[in-house]
């Protein structure tokens, strides 16, 4: 079996517990908002049920090489399978809701830009 | 079919890893389009690039970027903890003296709310209404609060709070440097019980207490006890030299005290005159010790009052005084008794009557030492030698009389007389049959010269022989009771019974100060 296979059997449930990790560069505004607008995301709709690990590039690179992160910041969604990575601040709330899982649509979680 | 089964199955899984890994690759794709559209929209802070030796980051964002690292970096550094929060509170930015205050992780952190980290609470509901109007109008604040952490643990903190601004001068959050100072505050709180233990063993002291300037001499502060001790009021202690106060009124000696001080870091004397405000001098025991305070010397002077203890230590000397002149005199007057007795009566009962006479003296002796040698009542004089016919008194034997102290010299003639008395009653008199009666009276008769009077008349006993010689008894109740007191006796055999009686110079007789007695005057009959 490929990995290709094992990733498409979980469908997220809403019991799914989920495993997060944000790569950013030190307090630049792009990473600090990253921070902020995630966590609103998890917040809002995985009360209870995630882990967020928040990974300082700057401070420990090598981090960066082994999940073969090439922009900062970078989301990564560990679990539930399939992996997935989104890059930039996270303002774009659909399109990362959809990443995760947690809806195909619908109003989009106010979210900000630097 | 088997065999078109057997030949179509790898060709299916093929085509299913296939399919599989297209839809991986299209995920990267996406992936990589992701990437470009981020770096393209400035969505992306830096790109890491593999090298040769290991991954190499480059920051997309010029000077301004590098600058905030920096900042970072400071913050990161410093010993306080540094929290920023955006306006919707959430942390951006934590270093790691806060990760360790508050038990976080920053990953744990940022991007959380507050009250994930710490809960707040004021001292005064007034002192966050405070902090709330400095931050709208200075755009900062500092002050100190309790930090409540996760784990329930409370920290006593000063923190100093900045509103963070964009160019535009739109705040856009705070930052906050906190410092932990609850070891400080505990510190401070138990120098805050220990100065108000000590401030109370300072105020209620029994002890006069001066604090001294070494340097000027002059006293600095002073006790309660020792405005009491002196008669001062405490503003005229102040600022005032001890010789000034009427301790040493020799400015010498009291310098000669403070160079001592210095040298031995103690002085003590144990009596030295002290003179009040009013003039009246005082005996007073003073030790004085130097020690530091705050990097400073300081002088502590207690004075303790000693009068009461010279009043009490004259008196131990008086009264071991009397006890060796009472001794004396008591071995004197145990020698005569013994003499006596043995040179008058029968030989084979010289113990018993030696026996019974020193225990008379003894009944005699415990009263005295009972009331400190300041005399005896006569009516405790009177039940103490009687002792042994206590249920006879009240009915056999009446006792009349106010209530009079006599000295400790006719306390203890008359107390042998009155065992005399009671013995021959015994024997001979009243008290030897079952319906004699013995009154015994005492009284003082006013006049020129006042006196004593005192009678032992027995009636209702055996009929009343003259003895046919005087012994050593006659001479207890007649001579030598006499001559204690200066007295008379009269000693008269009568039919109806014995009657005995003294009269002596009341001043003789009977105590000068008569010390107050609670002992009610005896009644007619006891």
């Amino acid at each position: 079996m490929t990995n290709a296979h094992l990733e498409a059997v979980e469908p997220a449930g809403e019991t799914t517990h989920y495993v997060l990790h944000l790569y950013v560069t030190g307090s630049t505004p792009r990473s600090i908002q990253a921070i902020a607008n995630i966590r609103k995301i998890c917040e809002a709709h995985l009360v209870g049920r995630y882990d967020l690990d928040v990974v300082d590039i700057s401070e420990d690179p090598m981090r960066a090489q082994s999940e073969q992160i090439i922009a900062a910041p970078t989301l990564i969604k560990t679990l539930p399978l399939p992996l997935r990575r989104f890059i930039g601040d996270m303002s774009q709330t659909d399109r990362i809701m959809v990443g995760l899982d947690l809806r195909a649509g619908g109003a989009a979680i106010p979210t900000e830009r630097s | 079919m088997t065999h078109k089964v057997g030949i179509d199955a790898p060709d299916h899984l093929a085509t299913s890893a296939l399919i599989a890994e297209n839809a991986r690759l299209q995920i990267r794709l996406a992936e990589a389009e992701e990437t470009l559209r981020a770096i393209r929209t400035d969505e992306v802070d830096a790109l890491v690039v593999q090298s040769a030796v290991g991954p190499k980051l480059y920051t997309l964002q010029g000077l301004d970027a590098e600058i905030m690292r920096f900042r970072g970096d400071m913050l990161a550094q410093v010993s306080d903890a540094v929290i920023a929060i955006d306006k919707d509170e959430r942390i951006t930015y934590i270093n790691a003296a806060a990760e360790d205050l508050y038990g976080v992780s920053a990953s744990q952190a940022l991007g959380s709310t507050l009250p994930r980290v710490y809960d707040l609470r004021w001292f005064h509901p007034a002192d966050e209404v405070a902090a709330h109007t400095d931050l709208d109008d200075l755009g900062e604040w500092r002050g100190e609060n309790i930090h409540i952490r996760s784990d329930g643990r409370e920290l006593n903190v000063e923190s100093s709070v900045t509103v963070l601004r964009n160019i535009g001068g739109e705040a856009t959050g705070r930052l906050a440097v906190v410092r932990d100072i609850t070891e400080r505050k505990q510190h401070e709180n138990k120098l805050q019980v220990s100065e108000v233990r000590y401030r109370r063993l300072f105020e209620a002291a029994h002890d006069g207490i001066l604090v001294i300037d070494p340097g000027t001499s002059k006293i600095i502060d002073a006790n309660p006890f020792m405005t009491q001790l002196l008669g001062y009021p405490y503003s005229d202690l102040i600022g005032k030299e001890l010789f000034e106060i009427g301790l040493w009124k020799d400015g010498r000696a009291s310098q000669d005290m403070f160079a001592k001080l210095k040298l031995s870091g103690q002085v003590r004397y144990e009596n030295l005159p002290l003179e009040r405000v009013s003039g009246e001098h005082q005996d007073v025991e003073v030790v004085a010790n130097l020690y530091e305070e705050n990097g400073r010397s300081v002088i502590q002077c207690n004075i303790r009052d000693i009068s009461e203890r010279r009043r009490s230590e004259a008196h131990v000397e008086m009264l071991m005084a009397e006890v060796n002149h009472r001794a004396k005199n008591l071995l004197a007057v145990v020698q005569a008794v013994a003499y006596q007795t043995a040179r008058q009566g029968d030989p084979a009962t010289l113990m018993t009557r030696l026996s019974e006479r020193i225990n008379g003296l003894a009944i005699g002796q415990d009263l005295l030492v009972k009331n400190q040698w300041h005399g005896v009542d006569v009516a405790d004089l009177v039940r103490g030698q009687l002792a042994h016919f206590a249920d006879l008194i009240g009915t056999r034997v009446s006792l009349s009389g106010p209530t009079l102290r006599l000295t400790s010299e006719a306390a203890q003639a008359i107390g042998m007389a009155l065992h005399e008395l009671a013995t021959n009653a015994v024997k001979y008199g009243a008290l030897s049959n079952l319906e004699g009666c013995v009154h015994i009276a005492w009284k003082t008769l006013p006049g020129n010269q006042p006196t004593f009077d005192m009678s032992w008349v027995e009636s209702g006993g055996p009929a009343v022989t003259v003895p046919t010689h005087k012994g050593f008894g006659h001479t207890i109740i007649g001579r030598l009771v006499e001559a204690s007191v200066q007295g008379v006796t009269q000693i008269a055999f009568e039919p109806g019974g014995l009657m005995w009686r003294l009269t002596a110079p009341m001043d003789n007789a009977i105590a000068p100060a008569n010390p107050a007695k609670s002992a009610s005057p005896a009644s007619a009959v006891l």
